[in-house]
């Protein structure tokens, strides 16, 4: 108990050393497995597609104390006996069949409003021609891809191609897993879900973007000492940023599950339910694929880049690096280069542009190196950086 | 100094007016059928239509909507549809199909009737049909064609063989309902006077009278939208057509008051220039919509309790700064949620309130961001008055970034997708601004004015954020850190349990 009060407080006052790298590779293991059972299931069950996406006509009537054997034999004769009958939120009665002819409609509405005992105005009713639906996904899936290429351009502006990379990449990977654990439990897909998968990708590319942010301003003041490679420094500003994740992650479920909650006691608030149950989802992997999926695939990527992999390479020949374990940035260097992105704020108006000109080039950080502290160790070397191996 | 309180001042004065003037105007959130019960559907040509077409449609919809007495309905174009959606509506199903009656009034003569033995249901001879060069349904106006006609129980009673079209309802000047005692209620048409309208009407209805060849049954058949409502004897007694010099004429089918009214409307307002088809339609009865409205409410202010509750913990006077925040944006939103629904008519609907619920989420980062920043600042030996300046910038480019990200989203999903997900973007991106604005003329400008009151800024921990470490704790980490690689799963708690003993 002691312990873990302990740790909690290593957290709050940010004390705390999450060994990430080390956790990535069971991440991979477990993002992959998860991957492939959402694409297994997909595959093999496919998706509960509501009848927004294939044509057709849901009712909803209130009816406490109605079972659905008893809804399937109030139908029996209305030409939807065949119909899909569920309960929903304990006292909400929703039929779906695949009719669309206008009488048919009313039969079933009629019928229902008799088994509950209301007016036929107190029965909701949804009707989808065939052709909308597919009309629908067509412009959903426009619309993704066209998201998809825009987010990929904004964010290799803004920030650097292979963030952008890695970006789309936790993206993908957190759908894959929500739709995934749709297929899974054969919830049913319906316009709220649809939306509910689109704030997920928004989400967990907020959520990324805030971790990159802070990798790059980490990585240029730090790069300069030369003395810890792309992983190490990574591992620092995962660590850095890790309780404004979590914090975040707990101030945005916390809605979400009052809507789960609130939607499972409240008659009528069928979407809230299902739209909650998909954000929680979401939520929870977008957190944990942006410190994970998009911080190891562009950790992976940029130690390949020479000026990162020369660091590394000299590290390893000193035999600084010790086996499993990552090393730890020494406060002293995370300040000194701290220091040294001060001053440099200090003189352009904005201080993050002098991280952004830090972070990408090895000429910028050598010359911070050179012009920033005295303790720093042998800079790294233009001419042999060139070299890719 | 003096901008940070010209910021603060400046929003809070514009955001009071903003509440000002929507409580003094009495502006209200529009909320959407699916929030307070109601009607939709979306109406697709069933061919090629023109946009003028369309608007065309749109107004004789508009007509029909205001003849059932509907407050506040909507109507639009949406790419080659026609959106209509009617809140609060009473009788919805009626109402729905009213909206998508295409109303094309004919009147043909009668050249005969099917027998019975040639069809079966809706199954009719085809041989027959080939033989007579008839049609099934009305294929042209200037064909002979064959028409059902339904009883009361939507059986198909009988299947009359039409001649040429000899009046449409272009000829009629409008329509209303009627109830006579010994007839019952019946549509009552009033003709255009002269050559385009009761004219043409009396030519047809003698030559049926004369009985000639192109109307040896003596009927004229009332067709409306492929169905044939009635088709009387023209006789000079009749009941039903008075001499036929008249400038009116009633159909009676059998109507209750409701079809006649029905009939009568549409035909007041005339026939919709293109067919029209309905691709969805949703109907949300009164109780679920207001249920769903006081569920995402109760959600809502829970959630937001809640939230505010964490942050008092964890950020103390921070978090107070964070929630004054988030009431600013929520201000913000509910005065342009309200002028939206009041001038331009658009209604806040159940997936706009989700996204309004989500935007939370993004609105307490923005703060939770820049408190982080703060702590770490704090934390490797700044004062909070520094640091105050030092991280405002840092984290202010971090949120623009992200907030960026989401209102690229919010813009495509607007502009590129239908239906509830464009109502989704919209509240999403609408919170995302105003949370921008609330972080860079509130959140940040006002932390700093108060971490210069003396009394807060050399005492952080009120901020939330803990001690800077004694300087012989932080040593004592320094030279643990560099004495070799730790494995950092381990080395916390360890760590933690030293300076918790320490302090």
């Amino acid at each position: 108990m002691r312990r873990i009060a302990g740790v909690l407080r290593a957290f709050y006052r940010g004390d705390h050393q999450v060994d990430f790298p080390r956790l990535w590779r069971h991440a991979l293991i477990g993002s992959l497995a998860v991957v492939v059972i959402s694409l297994g299931s997909f595959a093999v069950r496919g998706l509960d597609l509501g009848i927004e996406f294939e044509g057709g006509t849901s009712w909803e009537v209130p009816a406490p104390q109605t079972s659905v054997a008893q809804a399937r034999d109030a139908l029996r004769g209305t030409g939807a006996a065949d119909a899909k009958i569920q309960t929903l939120g304990g006292d909400t009665i929703r039929v779906r069949a695949d009719i669309e002819d206008p009488e048919a409609v009313d039969r079933v509405r009629g019928a229902l409003a008799e088994l509950a005992g209301v007016t036929g105005n107190e029965v909701s009713v949804t009707t989808v021609g065939p052709s909308w639906g597919s009309e629908i996904t067509d412009k959903a899936r426009n619309a993704l891809l066209a998201f998809f290429a825009l987010i990929a351009v904004y964010i290799a502006v803004r920030l650097e191609w292979k963030m952008a990379v890695g970006a789309l990449a936790a993206v993908i990977h957190d759908i894959v897993v929500s739709v995934g654990f749709y297929s899974l439990f054969q919830f049913e897909i319906t316009p709220a879900t649809v939306i509910a998968f689109l704030t997920i990708m928004g989400y967990s590319l907020y959520d990324t973007i805030v971790v990159y942010d802070k990798v790059r301003e980490v990585v240029g003041r730090v790069t300069a000492t030369g003395r810890y490679t792309y992983t190490e420094m990574m591992n620092l500003s995962l660590n850095k940023v890790l309780m404004r994740s979590v914090n975040t992650s707990i101030t945005s479920v916390i809605p979400v599950l009052s809507m789960l909650v609130i939607g499972s006691f409240v008659l009528g608030a069928v979407t809230l339910q299902e739209f909650a149950l998909a954000l929680l989802v979401g939520i929870v992997v977008g957190t944990y694929s942006s410190l994970f999926v998009a911080a190891a695939l562009v950790a992976k990527m940029k130690e390949r880049e020479p000026i990162y992999a020369d660091i590394a390479e000299r590290i390893r020949m000193r035999g600084a690096s010790s086996g499993d374990a990552t090393r730890v940035v020494a406060d002293d260097d995370a300040a000194l280069g701290a220091a040294a992105a001060t001053k440099r704020a200090a003189g352009s108006r904005d201080s993050w542009s002098g991280a952004r000109t830090a972070a990408g080039a090895g000429a910028a950080a050598a010359k911070t190196a050179s012009a920033g502290s005295p303790a720093i160790p042998p800079r790294p070397r233009k001419t042999t950086g060139r070299k890719r191996r | 100094m003096r901008r940070k309180f010209a910021y603060v001042i400046g929003i809070v004065a514009v955001v009071a007016a903003g509440v000002a003037y929507t409580l003094a105007s009495g502006n209200e959130p529009l909320l959407g059928l699916d929030l307070q019960g109601g009607a939709s559907v979306v109406l697709e040509p069933t061919g090629p239509a023109e946009p003028e077409e369309l608007e065309v449609a749109v107004e004789i919809i508009r007509n029909r909507v205001d003849g059932l007495g509907v407050a506040e309905p909507e109507i639009s174009t949406q790419g080659g549809n026609i959106l209509v959606q009617l809140p609060g509506v009473d009788e919805q199903q009626r109402a729905l199909d009213l909206v998508g009656q295409t109303a094309e009034l004919r009147f043909r003569p009668v050249l005969g009737v099917l027998p019975e033995e040639s069809f079966t249901g809706d199954d009719v001879d085809e041989a027959l049909l080939d033989a007579f060069a008839l049609t099934e349904g009305d294929v042209a106006p200037e064909a002979e064609v064959v028409l059902p006609q339904y009883d009361d129980q939507r059986n198909i009673a009988l299947r009359y063989i039409l001649g040429p079209t000899a009046v449409t309802g272009d000829g009629l000047e409008g329509a209303v309902a009627q109830y006579q005692s010994f007839i019952g209620w019946h549509v009552a048409p009033t003709f255009i006077s002269g050559a385009a309208g009761i004219d043409l009407f009396n030519e047809v209805s003698s030559r049926c009278h004369a009985r000639i060849v192109e109307c040896p049954s003596g009927q004229v058949a009332i067709e409306l939208d492929n169905e044939v409502v009635s088709a009387p004897s023209v006789q000079a007694d009749s009941v039903v057509f008075e001499p036929f010099e008249r400038s009116s004429i009633t159909i009676s089918g059998g109507f209750s008051e409701q079809e006649a009214r029905d009939i009568a409307l549409v035909l007041d307002y005339g026939a919709l220039p293109v067919e029209l088809e309905a691709q969805q339609s949703q109907i949300v009865s009164a109780s679920l919509g207001t249920d769903a409205l006081s569920a995402g409410v109760v959600a809502g202010l829970i959630g937001l309790g809640l939230v505010s509750l964490y942050l008092l913990v964890y950020y103390r006077l921070l978090g107070l700064v964070a929630i004054a925040s988030l009431g600013l944006s929520g201000a913000m939103l509910w005065t342009i949620i309200a002028w939206l629904g009041e001038s331009q008519g658009l209604a806040l609907t159940l997936a706009g309130v989700t996204g309004l619920i989500v935007a939370i989420g993004v609105s307490v980062d923005s703060n939770v961001v820049y408190f982080e920043h703060l702590r770490e600042d704090v934390r490797s030996g700044r004062t909070l008055r520094s640091a105050v300046d030092r991280a405002f910038p840092v984290a202010f480019s971090t949120i623009v970034k992200a907030d960026l990200a989401s209102l690229i989203a919010a813009a495509v999903l607007y502009f590129l997708t239908v239906g509830q997900v464009r109502g989704f973007a919209l509240y999403l991106g609408l919170a995302t601004i105003l949370d921008l604005v609330a972080t860079y003329f509130f959140m940040g400008p006002i932390i700093g004015i108060i971490s210069r009151h003396s009394g807060l800024y050399d005492n952080p921990s009120r901020f939330g954020i803990p001690v800077p470490a004694a300087p012989a704790s932080q040593s004592h980490s320094h030279s643990q850190s560099q004495a070799q690689s730790q494995t950092g799963a381990a080395a916390g708690p360890e760590a933690a349990a030293r300076q918790g003993a320490a302090s």
